[in-house]
């Protein structure tokens, strides 16, 4: 074996031994982020303001969402940036508080937090907790898919409504595709 | 790199705000008039139209008193009962002392309560059917107007009127009437996040304000491309009271017409209500007022406001040294025309700068960049930088105010007789108190100039600012404008003329504001004040330069005006409510306003005014819908570029597939080395006991 074939082999399994390791992270950052936010949360609705789940943080929990059918419940932050929904999914500024009336926006991604939406169906119910204590129940109208220019699904709404948004295909590797799959709950 | 990221995120976050808002307009179907917006019911089974509106807005002119009366047109085209909810902005002390609703030619007077009873009142008379019209303070200088029972086809006029003081400066009287509100963008962590309210109709929420006035406040914003939604009149009876010099709009064409002597004139404007309206007069020369007294008695009680001008300040007086710090915000908000604006302004200003001042340029949108550590002398060399970094100014990400004005009001090192800020801003933010408390904690001897940018600033928040940092605000609503603002303040930055100034009454009085701030060439004294009567003298007096200076005027009752006693009752309630922001007891505040206003019969952020009709006109049977009015976007303001919902995917699973696939290359690649030459049999031992190749932890993933 050549010197140089050597060391492409090695510089080829250094890289893609990272890629893997980024890739394993990626999921594995998603699901302990959760378990620190859901200390953050306890201590939201004790009625702490904006706790930040980490010092560094730039986010705070906002609500928890249950999907009582799927025994699954995720911390929602604020803000639907890209640095928050690594962490868990983001409440869209500007749209409705979860669990308040109005049109609340949250925004997860497919293959970690909300990779549960592919397997909601019409008729299925939500909960969303808020930081008051309160508890409001949705039920699935209806499942989307929209191109990302399509921003209807975030016009405000008269009932209480959550509008849960995600990248769709769901089994794509590439992101960054321009559809979206929407799913749209409303307080049964 | 990361920056550049973070503001990219940013920005799409900040453009949410408006994304949504614009988007309840944007969604509209096609044959839907402008300013109709659809909203669903509370059953959501059939869509509502929202009443259409009108405004026209009278201001009548006397000396310096503004009386204005807005009158809103709510129209319901469609053939169920409607609510109507509309929220539109005043000038920031504007005193809004009177209501009356119209419905053909009934008139029903608006009464002053505290603020939950008149809520109570208007929702008791809206559940039984009857007519009823609520305005509500949500900001100092943003209220909103809700009339119930709007009948199918019917129209009602709810008028509003307000007393207001005239600006004067350098030369010029100055007229201002609001006429769009900038959508905000309230930094989350430091603030208590308040749930909205769920309004009390059926319907559609509109104000997430609740008893907190300092929060973000949503709205529907219309579209640019739909058109204005509410044509807006505005009349104004000009009685100066002088010869004029000059009588313009720097913001609108108008038509003027003469009208009389001693200045009087009529203008008509009749434009789109997305820039703020600004109508500008000059008096002829030698007819400026040096000082001015007018007065009102009311039962035992005389208010008085007084306007002193100070003299010009002496020519060949010695030039002062000073170190101005330039702050620039560069957020999401400042996009389209204001961020232009904001440079040519700054551009400006870096020319203004004498050799021997020392300067300093910081940029701010969700973080707070330097351009140098610490201010440095205006050399060529400095200024050429900073000219270069100014031109390359772009605008996205949030607005995080506060450590910029932290960074700028510290890092005072004592270069020259003077330390200025100039801030230049749209005051598109929500945690106004935060930053007020700061100004006030960290000032020292540094004085604030905040410039307010584009067309539609938050005029509240860049007085107060001032304020609080002891200097003036400029607002400057068009780039026609640029030039000639900004010279002005630079022009004023250059000379101040009087500073730690009192007035000195020869009576037990309330004076407001209770702290004169500094002056500056061209600016008068303007005070109001609750006195038991007019007699002996008032006595104004501060310092210029190193030398003290003093004015003595005789306390007459004068011009007697209507209107005197309300304007005080405002800046009181204005002294109470910036108490309040620096933390002082809410419940003494409280009281003190409330006593206030309803004496005075002012809204405030505790009293509202409600007009409620005697008879139900509607059969208790029918529904009632409602729902918010969509406001116009600020000229110059950028619909939402970005259009598009968030991206939600992880590169996790290309990542682990592209990693595979390498490993497997360099596999491929050492097996195929190896293959070539025999393997010496150990060698073959070694190969059984690796770890299994990439390919086979891919599979088993």
């Amino acid at each position: 074996m050549s010197r140089a074939r050597r060391h492409a082999a090695v510089a080829f399994a250094l890289l893609g031994g990272s890629m893997v390791a980024q890739g394993a992270w990626i999921p594995a950052k998603a699901a302990l982020a959760q378990l620190l936010l859901e200390r953050a949360w306890h201590k939201t609705r004790g009625g702490e303001d904006a706790v930040r789940p980490w010092p560094w943080a730039d986010t705070w929990p906002v609500a928890r969402l249950r999907v009582p059918g799927q025994q699954r419940s995720v911390v929602v932050l604020e803000g639907a940036t890209g640095r928050t929904l690594a962490f868990g999914p983001g409440h869209l500024a500007g749209s409705a508080s979860p669990g308040a009336p109005g049109n609340s926006v949250l925004a997860g991604h497919r293959d970690t937090h909300f990779a549960f939406l592919r397997r909601l169906a019409p008729g299925d119910e939500l909960a969303v907790e808020d930081r008051e204590g309160g508890s409001r129940r949705y039920r699935v109208r209806e499942q989307l898919v929209v191109h990302e220019t399509d921003t209807a699904v975030l016009a405000p709404s008269a009932r209480p409504t959550l509008t849960l948004v995600t990248c769709y295909p769901f089994d794509t590797p590439v992101p960054g595709g321009p559809l979206r799959y929407v799913v749209v709950a409303e307080a049964s | 790199m990361e920056r550049a990221r973070t503001r990219a995120i940013c920005s799409f976050c900040v453009t949410w705000g408006v994304v949504l808002a614009a988007v309840s307009a944007g969604a509209l179907p096609k044959d839907v008039g402008s300013g109709a917006l659809f909203a669903k019911s509370a059953d959501g089974s059939f869509e509502t139209p929202l009443p259409l509106l009108e405004t026209e807005v009278e201001l009548k002119v006397t000396g310096m008193a503004v009386r204005a009366r807005v009158v809103q047109r709510f129209r319901n085209p469609s053939d169920r009962w409607l609510e109507g909810i509309y929220v539109f902005p005043l000038p920031e002390l504007a005193a809004v002392d009177h209501l009356d609703l119209r419905v053909g030619s009934r008139v029903i007077e608006g009464q002053i309560q505290e603020r939950e009873e008149a809520k109570k009142t208007y929702t008791k008379a809206k559940r039984e059917g009857r007519r009823a019209s609520l305005v509500e303070q949500e900001r100092p200088n943003l209220f909103t107007t809700r009339v119930a029972n709007l009948g199918p086809g019917e129209e009602v006029e709810v008028a509003i009127e307000y007393q207001e003081a005239l600006r004067y400066e350098r030369g010029s009287y100055r007229l201002r009437f609001p006429m769009a509100v900038t959508p905000r963008f309230t930094p989350g962590p430091a603030l208590p996040v308040i749930a909205p309210q769920p309004s009390p109709v059926s319907g559609i929420t509109l104000v997430s304000t609740g008893a907190e006035h300092d929060q973000c406040i949503d709205f529907p914003v219309l579209h640019p491309d739909a058109g204005p939604a509410h044509p807006t009149r505005v009349r104004v009876e000009l009685e100066p009271g002088f010869p004029l010099a000059e009588l313009h709009s720097p913001t609108h064409v108008v038509a003027v017409y003469p009208k009389g002597a001693d200045g009087a004139h009529l203008v008509e404007l009749d434009d789109y209500p997305d820039r703020d309206f600004v109508l500008e007069w000059r008096p002829q020369a030698g007819a400026e007022p040096r000082a001015a007294l007018f007065s009102e008695t009311r039962g035992d009680r005389a208010y008085a406001l007084l306007m002193v001008m100070p003299p010009d300040a002496e020519a060949g007086a010695a030039s002062l040294r000073r170190e101005v710090v330039f702050v620039i915000d560069t957020s999401g908000s400042m996009g389209g025309a204001s961020i232009e604006q904001a440079r040519a302004s700054l551009l400006l200003a870096l020319e203004q700068l004498d050799a021997g001042d020392h300067f300093n340029v910081i940029e701010f949108d969700d973080q707070t960049e330097k351009l140098f550590p610490a201010s440095v002398p205006a050399t060529p060399r400095h200024l050429e930088l900073a000219r270069r970094r100014v031109r390359g100014l772009r605008a996205n990400g949030g607005t995080h105010m506060l450590p910029a004005l932290a960074a700028a009001l510290s890092g005072d090192a004592g270069h020259g007789d003077l330390r200025q800020v100039v801030f230049i801003t749209d005051g598109s933010i929500g945690n106004e108190a935060q930053l007020f408390a700061a100004i006030e904690r960290d000032l020292g001897r540094s004085r604030l100039f905040p410039v307010g940018i584009g067309s539609a600033p938050n005029g509240h928040f860049l007085s107060r600012a001032a304020k609080h940092g002891r200097g003036t605000h400029t607002l400057i609503a068009n780039p026609g404008e640029v030039d000639a603002k900004m010279g002005a303040l630079f022009a004023k930055l250059e000379s101040p003329v009087l500073s730690d100034i009192e007035v000195l009454w020869n009576d037990e009085v309330q004076m407001w504001p209770h702290r004169v701030p500094d002056l500056y060439a061209g600016e008068p004294v303007v005070v109001t004040a609750e006195l038991s009567r007019f007699a002996g003298d008032v006595v104004v007096r501060g310092r210029r330069g190193d030398r003290p200076w003093q004015v003595r005027l005789p306390l007459e009752p004068g011009e007697a005006q209507r209107g005197i006693g309300v304007l005080w009752a405002r800046r009181k309630i204005a002294a109470g409510m910036e108490a309040l922001a620096l933390g002082a007891d809410p419940d003494a505040v409280r009281v003190g306003v409330l006593a206030v206003a309803l004496e005075h019969h002012l809204v405030s952020r505790y009293t509202s005014l409600v007009a409620v009709d005697v008879t139900p006109v509607r059969p208790l049977g029918e529904l009632l819908a409602s729902g918010p009015l969509p406001l116009n976007l600020p000229a110059g303001m950028q619909a939402p570029q970005v259009g598009a919902l968030p991206q939600a995917g992880t590169p996790a699973a290309l990542l682990r597939a592209l990693g595979a696939v390498l490993m497997l290359v360099a596999s491929g690649l050492g097996t195929a080395g190896r293959r070539r030459r025999r393997p010496m049999p150990d060698e073959a031992q070694r190969r059984r006991q690796r770890p299994m190749p990439a390919d086979a932890q891919r599979r088993t993933r």
